[in-house]
């Protein structure tokens, strides 16, 4: 028994340390290409000290740096929320765009801006807001899909999710047009682009990181005995009220904190977690490696996002439309076939 | 002994015999049509006084009636903003509502939509193109090439989901439109801001720009598309027999099918080419219409959706002309808001078929 235990530890580092390995060549990447080449030297030279004088480091230290870690967070939070989503569901369109979560957590931080008492929206109220937002929209949604004989069907899941979505996006951008003050605070934000990610609000929303990953780890080991049905994972002694309340909770968390960073970025949730589990079956292991996957996506794609249309750049939320649609389009067509 | 032959009549109908033309009318169908169409003429009259001037309505039948007592400015707020801003919501309403109504007969499914199918944002992509990078065209050419992006993209969604009448051809649809409205956002990006504005506020749909020089382009394609699809009502009443029952009974499926799908195409991508990208008319008009009328027959069907269509893109752009005052919402906004939750209650009374 503890022999297996250890073999599965050693089986199971290996893709992590492959995903670890690609995502530190993705991020040297990121931080050498733009606009501006940047050399290797110049990149290794900042790691022995800091040199003011050279237009390189302050360019990797002010601009590429910070954007790169907000990219890898908020990559790996929208990629554990996506997870986390179709596991509960037992869906694999579960993703905090489709499924309204990103769309309510913009309404409440557009809503917490906007209102006239003047709530704090920055630090850590910033995400909590967000997370509030999204929770609350994705139970709408699952309480509504889960009304009629059916029960929660994975196609009817997702249509409610997305006119809850068009729901709240109508009503922010009403709110938006009519409030001119809000949408000079939040317009960057808005469309959902890294480039208009702010520090204090990463460090502040890092925190929340901790207990969200616990949850997510608890609620993976779970996983997969909820994976063979309600029923059996009773048997099995999981009380699977619980495990889908913590599980929610920890998704919005993690969205709460993506959308507090970047603003509402799609599909990234939609494409790590089902590639991910095309290879690997086991929850606990697909924890660490959507999260690595989903860092070096969103990466790869805030890259393009700045490189495709020279010199203009794009949302990096566009970027990841691109290829998140097509991929949204192929699995529904296969969904129920 | 002969018998003599008596037709068999369904009870309701009133039979109009003017010369060699015959016609049935359903009187209470007909009746409702009629207040509906009134209904919408009084509504438009009432828009017209609404707004940061207010114009009585007894000015109104002043000026109508030749009595021009109106100061000039006024008079001009009147026939140049306000009017052609009104005729062009309803008639815009008019067409997303009709398309939405034949393609929800055409496909068997509920839930389809210009908005939703994609079709409107292929038809937003090619004029969009065709504005940045065509030559200058007449006006009547953007409709007509806006139906090919339109055509092109609904065979694409029919082409993946191969049925039509389930939920996943509303989905492949709409991540369809989720990656040409990516497209469209890119090219938009691209542009200097200034260029972009304009353009981005087509995009949401919007009547503020409405002119009298487009009405004439929008009420023609109106009607020719109107007509084509009354054409085919009755086969297409006969079609919701089912397929085998329609070939059986004379119907031809594929000369239908491809007229139904090429109007309500045309019909969206003319509004596209007027006011920009409208959606949830054509999901919402054609469902309020069952609601009243029933759905018996897809020609009172058709027409009352029109109207219907016509009456809530006229209260959507009224309202968000003059609830928040001296701000404007879009008409696109404030129908999303208000079809949202019609597109939810219609889930819900569907809840335990899909």
């Amino acid at each position: 028994m503890r022999t297996e235990r250890l073999s599965g530890v050693h089986v199971a580092s290996r893709p992590i340390l492959g995903l670890a390995a690609l995502l530190v060549l993705i991020s040297t990447l990121y931080l050498m290409v733009g606009p501006r080449l940047i050399g290797l030297d110049s990149l290794l030279g900042l790691a022995n000290g800091f040199d003011a004088g050279s237009f390189d480091h302050r360019v990797l230290q002010t601009i590429r740096m910070p954007r790169l870690v907000a990219a890898l967070i908020t990559g790996a939070c929208l990629g554990l929320s996506g997870l986390l989503l179709q596991g509960l569901l037992r869906n694999p369109l579960g993703e905090p765009h489709i499924l309204g979560l990103n769309a309510g957590a913009t309404l409440a931080v557009v809503v917490a801006t906007a209102a006239p008492m003047g709530l704090a929206t920055d630090g850590i109220a910033r995400p909590l807001i967000a997370a509030t937002g999204g929770g609350l929209l994705f139970l709408a949604t699952i309480v509504f899909a889960s009304a009629g004989k059916s029960g929660m069907t994975l196609l009817k899941v997702t249509f409610c999710g997305i006119a809850f979505s068009a729901l709240a996006s109508a009503v922010t951008s009403a709110i938006l047009i009519l409030d001119d003050d809000t949408l000079d605070q939040v317009r960057l934000w808005m469309v959902g682009d890294l480039a208009g990610a702010r520090m204090d609000t990463l460090w502040a929303s890092s925190w929340l990181l901790v207990p969200a990953v616990i949850a997510a780890l608890y609620v993976s080991s779970c996983l997969n005995a909820l994976a063979l049905g309600d029923d059996v994972a009773t048997g099995l002694g999981i009380s699977v009220r619980r495990v889908r309340l913590i599980g929610i909770i920890a998704a919005a968390l993690f969205c709460g904190i993506a959308v507090a960073i970047a603003g509402p970025i799609g599909f990234v949730g939609l494409i790590v977690p089902n590639l991910v589990r095309r290879f690997v079956s086991d929850y606990r292991l697909s924890v660490p490696l959507v999260a690595l996957g989903g860092a070096g996506l969103l990466a790869l794609a805030d890259l393009a996002a700045r490189l495709v249309m020279l010199p203009h750049e794009i949302p990096t939320g566009l970027a990841t439309a691109f290829v998140g649609a097509p991929v949204f389009i192929i699995l529904v067509a296969r969904a129920l076939r | 002994m002969t018998m003599p032959f008596k037709q068999p009549r369904a009870t309701g109908y009133h039979q109009i015999r003017i010369g060699r033309l015959e016609m049935r009318l359903h009187i209470v169908r007909t009746v409702i049509l009629v207040l509906a169409t009134s209904g919408l003429i009084a509504g438009i009259f009432w828009a017209i006084t609404l707004g940061s001037q207010d114009i009585l309505p007894t000015g109104l039948i002043a000026v109508m009636s030749g009595d021009v007592t109106l100061s000039p400015t006024a008079l001009a707020i009147l026939t140049e903003l306000r009017l052609p801003r009104v005729v062009l919501a309803v008639l815009c309403g008019a067409m997303l509502g009709l398309s939405g109504a034949s393609m929800q007969s055409l496909t068997r499914n509920g839930l389809a939509d210009p908005g939703l199918l994609g079709v409107r944002e292929g038809s937003i992509l090619v004029i969009l193109c065709l504005t940045l990078f065509g030559p200058s065209l007449p006006a009547i050419s953007y409709p007509v090439l806006g139906t090919i992006g339109g055509l092109m993209v609904a065979a694409m969604t029919v082409a993946i989901a191969r049925s039509t009448s389930n939920l996943r051809f509303v989905l492949i649809g709409i991540g369809l439109s989720w990656f040409l409205s990516a497209l469209v956002a890119m090219i938009l990006v691209s542009l200097d801001a200034s260029d972009a504005q304009p353009l981005l506020l087509w995009v949401t749909g919007s009547l503020a720009s409405a002119t009298w020089d487009i009405v004439p382009v929008a009420a023609g394609l109106l009607l020719v598309n109107f007509v084509l699809l009354l054409g085919c009502a009755r086969a297409s009443d006969v079609m919701s027999l089912g397929a085998q029952t329609a070939t059986g009974l004379g119907v031809r499926l594929g000369r239908t099918s491809a007229i139904q799908l090429l109007s309500a195409t045309m019909l969206s991508a003319t509004c596209v080419s007027t006011i920009g990208g409208i959606g949830f008319i054509g999901l919402i008009a054609p469902h309020l219409t069952k609601l009243v009328i029933g759905n018996h027959s897809q020609a009172s069907v058709l027409a009352a959706s029109a109207l219907v269509g016509g009456l809530l893109l006229l209260a959507s752009d009224t309202i968000g002309r003059v609830a928040f005052l001296p701000l404007q919402l879009p008409a696109g906004i404030v129908l999303a808001v208000i079809g949202v939750p019609v597109l939810l209650i219609l889930l819900w009374k569907r809840r335990d078929e899909l």
